[in-house]
């Protein structure tokens, strides 16, 4: 009797399992997310935010004490470096103040848009998503502070990502690492222009479509190329160029890039809200 | 009912604590966790159950097809469960070395699923690792999640069936 229910009554339990996974799963396929079940989804994540955020407050200070302590090292050298860097900085300012207010007459003159204009939503990042499911942060803010899918998320240097998934009160990002991500981009020393495409965690960005003969140099900073039906308004920065090479009779060159912001990093992000044209 | 209760323990434990413990891109992953357990404890039909109501819990977790977690949790926590009906448990490093191995496999057939659904970025080399690191993070965990998972099971008709 006991070999009976052993062999043949946890088979079909483990028959049914997958039976209601797969319709699970094509329910959600055929609902692309905006189900039923994605309704469910969204109202969990909101359900959750209070707890998260509480737990967030609490932990943050003990999680950075501990980071400090175990970093003390790191953090002084870091400190040195970040002092050395700042009053370069300063001194380049001055000169950017100036170039600044050039291009600003210039934009005036020619009426266009940049996004330092766009209205955006200072947000806190409260999750780093695993590695397993794509490169994501989760972001505090959601529908209910104007955050709206498809919107470009940028911390200081540049460009993080973009919104992806919006619930009431959280909202999730792709990051510009993330496999399936990829960024218009425009290479300002020839004004040629490419795609960025991510290669996962701790990666380079691939940039795709750069012509053979067009000058790549190292260092130089590729920003978002804001071409039509772009997901990016033009002019924010993205990453910078790591290496290129074109092999001869390529169709297109070689060329890698680091992002410019710390995507490991991120503590607070802010979301543009800038939907298209 | 207990089951219920343990998994939104998990639940709530894993989105607000452990969204912040990051070891080379992972974390632990509880709800995994109770399904192995939930093999350990309670055998496969029990495995295959827990599991797969953890998976439906992990699945409103993260952004990826809804039924995933369900399918590769449900299938670990029922070979976790057939296995360990073969093994005598006498030595203090099985539950936490069938922990590590069942979370990694969980964790590989999960990409594997993705990859089958074509979910790009799902299935890469990288995966094999954040298994390795996922399996390490869960094991010393074990015997919490089996303590809680006996309970739960003692709690229920499943109770007859662990017997």
């Amino acid at each position: 009797m006991a070999v009976y229910r052993r062999s043949s009554r946890p088979r079909s339990t483990l028959l049914l399992v997958v039976l209601t996974s797969i319709t699970l799963l094509t329910l959600d396929q055929r609902g692309s997310g905006f189900g039923v079940l994605g309704t469910v989804r969204d109202a969990a994540r909101d359900a959750f935010a209070p707890v998260q955020d509480a737990v967030d407050a609490a932990v943050q200070p003990v999680t950075d004490f501990v980071q400090g302590a175990l970093r003390y090292g790191d953090v002084e050298a870091e400190n040195e470096r970040l002092r050395a860097q700042l009053a370069e900085r300063d001194g380049e300012l001055l000169a950017a103040r100036e170039a600044d207010r050039e291009r600003r007459a210039l934009l005036d003159q020619q009426d266009l848009r940049f996004a330092g204009e766009v209205p955006s939503v200072a947000s806190r990042v409260v999750a780093m998503s695993d590695a397993r499911f794509g490169q994501t942060i989760e972001l505090d803010r959601g529908a209910g502070a104007g955050v709206a899918p498809g919107m470009p998320v940028v911390a200081g240097r540049g460009l993080v990502g973009r919104v992806v998934d919006v619930s009431s009160r959280r909202s999730t990002v792709l990051l510009v690492t993330d496999p399936t991500s990829s960024v218009g981009v425009r290479l300002p020393l020839s004004g040629d222009v490419g795609v960025a495409a991510g290669r996962g965690r701790g990666s380079t960005l691939r940039v795709d479509l750069v012509a053979p003969g067009a000058v790549v140099a190292r260092g130089e900073i590729l920003v978002t190329s804001g071409l039509d039906d772009s997901a990016f308004p033009p002019g924010i920065p993205v990453a910078q160029v790591r290496a290129a090479t074109a092999a001869t009779g390529a169709l297109q060159q070689d060329v890698t890039a680091e992002p410019v912001v710390e995507l490991g990093r991120l503590r607070v992000v802010k979301v543009l809200q800038w939907s298209g044209r | 009912m207990r089951v219920a209760l343990v998994l939104l323990g998990a639940l709530v434990a894993q989105q607000a604590v452990l969204s912040q413990v990051r070891v080379a891109g992972v974390g632990p992953d509880l709800l995994l966790l109770v399904a192995v357990a939930a093999g350990v404890a309670g055998g496969p039909e029990a495995g295959a159950v827990v599991g797969f109501a953890a998976g439906v819990a992990a699945d409103l977790l993260i952004q990826a097809p809804f039924g995933l977690s369900s399918l590769a949790f449900g299938l670990v926590g029922y070979g976790v469960g057939t296995l360990q009906a073969g093994v005598i448990r006498l030595a203090w490093w099985i539950p936490p070395a069938t922990a590590l191995a069942a979370s990694a496999a969980g964790v590989l057939l999960y990409g594997l699923l993705g990859g089958l659904l074509g979910q790009a970025g799902m299935l890469r080399s990288e995966l094999a690792g954040l298994a390795g690191v996922v399996g390490l993070l869960n094991a010393p965990l074990v015997p919490l999640a089996t303590r809680a998972v006996r309970w739960a099971l003692a709690g229920g008709r499943e109770a007859a069936l662990a017997r």
